[in-house]
């Protein structure tokens, strides 16, 4: 039994892993459309050429490697971490000042004015997607728009524009019948499951995939809509506010004062350091 | 190549061989899985197991310089069991044609060999003629001088245990590969081969591409929808940079340069224009003499007359190799006096690279043209060296992107599309065009002045604008040619300064210019032909005639006649690209390889218009190293030659610095990854992608680790005759060792993206290969070279 509440006529992204090569063009052209900083990265972070480390409020969307082994063959897959867009976002239920939003369209948005900072949405989200700006003095909550602006335009979000194979963006109830299709056409390729059709209440991500998905690093995700588990939540509010929360905005504004030092420090000695790396190369 | 990018999705077997898709071209593998999704099989051959190996349905391993063997034991299996499309075969291929008594082949050596010179004396690698001039032939095929029979007893030696022997892959994994790939044979399936540097960079590559030509001839999926061999272009506009000749043995449109010993022109045309009795032939290379003279009359205008053989001597004559190899070893003697590199890193992306970092140093001068500051702009200040030893003068010009300019690209499908400025240049930042064409007038100016020879540069046709930024739509009308006076032909009145409408209506009378006769058409009366956006597909094959233009004529699968019978019906109905319209007389679908009739027809030609006899050549003069692929090692090989006595190409001269298999065990290979592009440049310096891909790093197995005690992100060196370099090890089960020949052999996977400069700093791969480079083109042996490896960095 379906227990989508999935808005009629709003807009999904279908991800079909069978058909994602792993090039990361999503991953840039989602940094390139919304300007978000490079993070810097060593080698590699995770199995392939994964990079960079972990969802960030830098980094809205990434490709997960996998590399492994398994019946004596390779399995190299990759699987796009992205905001779910749930129909019934529990970010959206959990926040106090309603700065989540859920749009006709599809993307849950985020409203920077009315954020309070509490950070419920980050401990709320199943998928772990939202992320905090540890690096600002004011930090924000930043996650995938689900490029609101373009939708809004008629256009597509940046990573599905740029994608030349997985990701098809269109109205949900269309994708999930395409989804069906597709593992109807190819059963032998598919795993036997549209995730995020009914999973946390539905989403406006659908995936299809050929590995089982805990494989894939798939979290067990109940099908009820998450804000059912709400009150749960809200009732433990005020203790996650002043221990979580509180500590983590201590220890946040002790390492930015620290950081904020070592840049002066590094600016008043900048010049004079340069010269005498130049005269002794 | 032969085909185009839409056209894939219409094969039902695609082998990715030499190349890696899913990684370097991307934008492929959306046709790449619609065929997929409609059934087809993707098969994935490769030493590593790629992004491209995740997606296929079959993957086999093999030893990076094993393809002769790979694809020899396909054709054997062919052979025997008699898979070819029989009638395609008879019909459009040489297999029947008797070859020369005289011809022979033993242990590894074909008739003719010269060890001294490392070259074939060909005299035997011929016809037998018949009375009238055209070749003997044998339409059953059992003709013992037969090139079927030939081919038949050569590669009979390529059995699937000792092919298997030699390239390492599984035989099982191996006969799944063969089997699906030649059930092909059957006239209404195709296959393609997609392929790239895998394949080419070798002392062989030449051969290793023609190994997959005959495997598609036999199969008869030459000039099928869906069929053909493609060649995946490493850059966006590297199919036009060769049709416009950036390759020394080539002048545009693929005409031969004129060696030392072609005094005129007349000696010239004689020399390279082919000639056939046979009047079913329609050796559309009897045209030389119309390119030619109408490039010379393009090249200099109303200087070029007939009475001075249309400037032929302003021509420099080659009389030797100037390849990238050999230029570099000039460059490595004092050779040059300057250099100008125009977006290339060659020290990055070179073989030997130090060596040629190196050689830069004698330069008195050398001009770097790119988008970024290149490794080889700031050679004079590389790791390890004292800037005030180097006394060279470099100028670094900054140059326009792609879209800060306006111009056409040609893609891999040979289609030439129009592309617009989108932003100006930043800062000070020129197109090439605007450069090249102040370093021309400026020249003109000086030789004006006096100079050895001045008359080819005072006297060039250069009118592209008013000394400011040049006019692409100058450049392009001219190159696809335009009437030089008032002409008539077939009954029409052409006008002085009109465009020829296509390369059938280019003269050798001094009537017409072209700068380049395969993009004549691209430019007509009627505008800009690159520039269309039709969306019109009245084939349902996606060829899109009306979007932009394909070279040639708008041809968008070349040998098309091979696609239909003797009589002009297709062989794969349902996926017909061409065929003849008995009632009207005529062709239709894509643009026919000529307007003649089909073969069996009255005025029939044979399909392959290029090839002066018209058949598609199983046997073949044309390469320097053999008239059949026969397998060789590596220059550099952890193993002996297993196929015959003959251990390299013998046609390559052995070249200094080898790697010694004692000292060097582990077969190096360079390749690229989706995110950094080439010599890195244009990726090392962006934030995005090398967040992606911050290091240089190498791939190498988990058994290879445990030798060696590494582990996963450790720093090693690794080492060859020509020097290390030290990188960080991705220890994977994508790679594993080899059974070569009853012994394990491990490989080391490098990128070949990272240099010392940039925002990504690395060491460069090509520090570790070897200047050695095929039989006949010279491209280096990048792909299979000796190394070993240590844990730690230099400095451990």
């Amino acid at each position: 039994m379906s227990t989508s509440t999935a808005k009629a006529g709003s807009m999904a992204f279908l991800i079909d892993m069978t058909k994602c090569t792993g090039c990361r063009g999503c991953q840039v052209a989602c940094k390139q459309w919304n300007q978000l900083e490079a993070e810097t990265t060593q080698f590699f972070s995770g199995e392939g050429y994964q990079n960079p480390p972990a969802m960030s409020e830098h980094t809205y969307t990434r490709i997960k490697f996998r590399d492994y082994w398994k019946n004596g063959q390779n399995e190299f897959a990759f699987y796009k971490e992205m905001c779910m867009h749930c129909a019934e976002p529990a970010c959206a239920s959990v926040c106090p000042v309603g700065a989540f939003i859920k749009t006709d369209l599809g993307p849950v948005v985020y409203d920077a004015d009315r954020c309070i900072g509490c950070r419920f949405c980050m401990i709320a989200c199943p998928f772990g997607v939202p992320k905090y700006e540890w690096s600002k003095a004011l930090p924000l909550v930043k996650k995938c728009t689900g490029c609101y602006e373009r939708v809004k335009e008629g256009l597509k979000p940046a990573c599905a524009t740029t994608c030349p194979t997985a990701i098809t963006y269109g109205p949900r109830e269309e994708l999930i019948k395409e989804a069906e299709k597709r593992l109807t056409a190819h059963p032998d390729r598919y795993i036997r499951k549209v995730y995020g059709k009914e999973e946390a209440g539905g989403t406006n991500v659908i995936y299809l995939t050929s590995l089982p998905f805990d494989e894939l690093g798939f979290k067990p995700v109940t099908l009820r809509p998450l804000p059912g588990y709400t009150w749960q939540a809200l009732r433990l509010v005020p203790a996650v506010f002043l221990t979580v929360g509180g500590g983590l905005s201590a220890l946040s504004w002790i390492n930015h004062r620290r950081e904020r030092l070592k840049a002066e420090e590094e600016e008043a000695g900048q010049s004079p350091s340069t010269e005498t790396k130049e005269e002794n190369p | 190549m032969t085909n185009h990018w839409n056209d894939i999705q219409h094969a039902d077997v695609i082998l990715a061989i030499g190349s890696n898709p899913a990684e370097n071209h991307p934008i492929s593998f959306k046709y790449i899985e619609k065929a997929m999704d409609n059934g087809a099989k993707l098969i994935s051959v490769d030493p590593r197991f790629t992004r491209t190996s995740s997606k296929a349905d079959l993957y086999a391993q093999l030893r990076p310089g094993t393809d002769i063997a790979f694809i020899g034991g396909m054709i054997n299996h062919i052979l025997q069991n008699d898979l070819i499309h029989r009638d395609y075969v008879v019909d459009y291929t040489n297999a029947s044609f008797l070859i020369d008594e005289k011809f022979g082949f033993d242990e590894g050596i074909f008739t003719g060999y010269d060890a001294a010179t490392f070259s074939y004396d060909k005299g035997s690698w011929k016809y037998q003629s018949a009375a009238d001039g055209t070749p003997r032939r044998d339409p059953s095929l059992k003709h013992p001088r037969s090139v079927y029979q030939l081919l038949k007893k050569h590669y009979a030696r390529y059995t699937p245990e000792k092919v298997c022997e030699i390239t390492g892959t599984a035989i099982q994994d191996y006969m799944e590969v063969v089997r699906t790939f030649c059930s092909t044979g059957r006239p209404d399936r195709a296959a393609t081969i997609m392929y790239a540097m895998g394949t080419t960079q070798h002392t062989y590559g030449t051969q290793n591409v023609r190994s997959y030509a005959m495997l598609q001839l036999l199969l008869g999926n030459i000039g099928l929808a869906g069929g053909g061999i493609n060649a995946l272009r490493g850059e966006s506009n590297v199919q036009g940079s060769t049709d416009y000749a950036i390759l020394y043995h080539i002048l545009p449109g693929y005409l031969k340069v004129p060696d030392a010993g072609h005094v005129d022109l007349s000696t010239y045309l004689e020399k390279v224009t082919p000639k056939s009795s046979d009047p079913k032939s329609a050796n559309w290379w009897s045209n030389t003499p119309k390119y030619m003279t109408s490039l010379l009359k393009a090249w200099w205008g109303e200087h070029a007359t007939a009475e001075n053989g249309y400037c032929y001597d302003y021509l420099a004559k080659k009389s030797g190799n100037y390849s990238f190899i050999k230029l570099m070893e000039r460059l490595q003697t004092g050779g040059f006096e300057g250099l100008y590199c125009m977006g290339t890193n060659p020290i990055v992306g070179g073989p030997d690279a130090s060596a040629i970092a190196e050689g830069l140093g004698s330069l008195k001068w050398m001009i770097c043209a790119d988008l970024w500051e290149t490794e080889t702009s700031i050679f004079w200040k590389r790791p390890g060296v004292d800037p005030k030893s180097i006394q060279t003068e470099v100028f670094l010009l900054p140059a326009a992107s792609s879209v800060e300019k306006e111009g056409s690209i040609s893609n891999s499908g040979r289609w030439a599309q129009w592309r617009y400025k989108a932003v100006e240049p930043p800062g000070e930042a020129k197109s090439d065009a605007w450069m090249v064409d102040q370093l021309c007038l400026r020249l003109k100016e000086l030789y004006k002045k006096g100079g050895v020879f001045p008359e080819p540069m005072v006297h060039l046709s250069w009118d592209y604008g008013d000394g400011h930024e040049p006019d692409p739509h100058k450049v392009a009308r001219e190159c696809n040619g335009t009437f030089t006076r008032d002409v008539e032909i077939k009954g029409t009145l052409y006008k002085k300064g009109e465009q020829v409408p296509s390369f059938a209506f280019l003269q050798d009378d001094g009537s017409t210019l072209s700068g380049n006769w395969l993009y004549c058409g691209s430019y007509t009366q009627k505008g800009n032909m690159m520039a269309r956006r039709g969306k019109d597909d009245p084939t349902g094959l996606e060829m899109y005639p009306e979007w932009a233009w394909c070279w040639p004529v708008n041809r968008r699968i070349i040998y098309n006649r091979a696609s239909v019978d003797r009589n002009g019906r297709p062989w794969n109905p349902k996926k017909a690209v061409i065929a003849w319209n008995e009632a009207a007389s005529k062709w239709e679908g894509d643009v026919p390889d000529g307007p003649w009739p089909p073969q069996a027809k009255k005025d029939g030609r044979h399909p392959f218009i290029m090839i002066a006899d018209g058949h598609g050549a199983l046997f073949t003069p044309a390469l320097a190293d053999g008239p059949f692929p026969e397998h060789y090692e590596p220059m550099e090989s952890p193993t002996h030659n297993m196929m015959s006595g003959q251990q390299c190409n013998p046609a390559v001269a052995t070249p200094g610095k080898l790697s010694n298999p004692a000292k060097f065990p582990y077969i190096g290979t360079t390749y690229r990854v989706s995110e950094h592009w080439q010599a890195g440049a244009m990726t090392r310096n962006l934030p995005w992608l090398v967040e992606l891909v911050p290091d240089m790093f190498v791939e190498i197995s988990e058994p290879l680790a445990a030798w060696k005690g590494i582990a996963n992100g450790d720093m090693v060196t690794v080492s060859s005759e020509r020097g290390s370099i030290e990188a960080k090890a991705l220890v994977t089960t994508r790679i594993r060792p080899l059974r070569v020949g009853g012994q394990m052999v491990e490989q080391v996977g490098l990128p070949w993206h990272f240099g010392f400069g940039g925002l990504a700093k690395g060491d460069s791969a090509n520090v570790l290969t070897s200047a050695v480079g095929c039989a006949n083109t010279t491209i280096p042996e990048y792909k299979a070279f000796l190394c070993n490896i240590e844990k730690g960095g230099k400095s451990a």
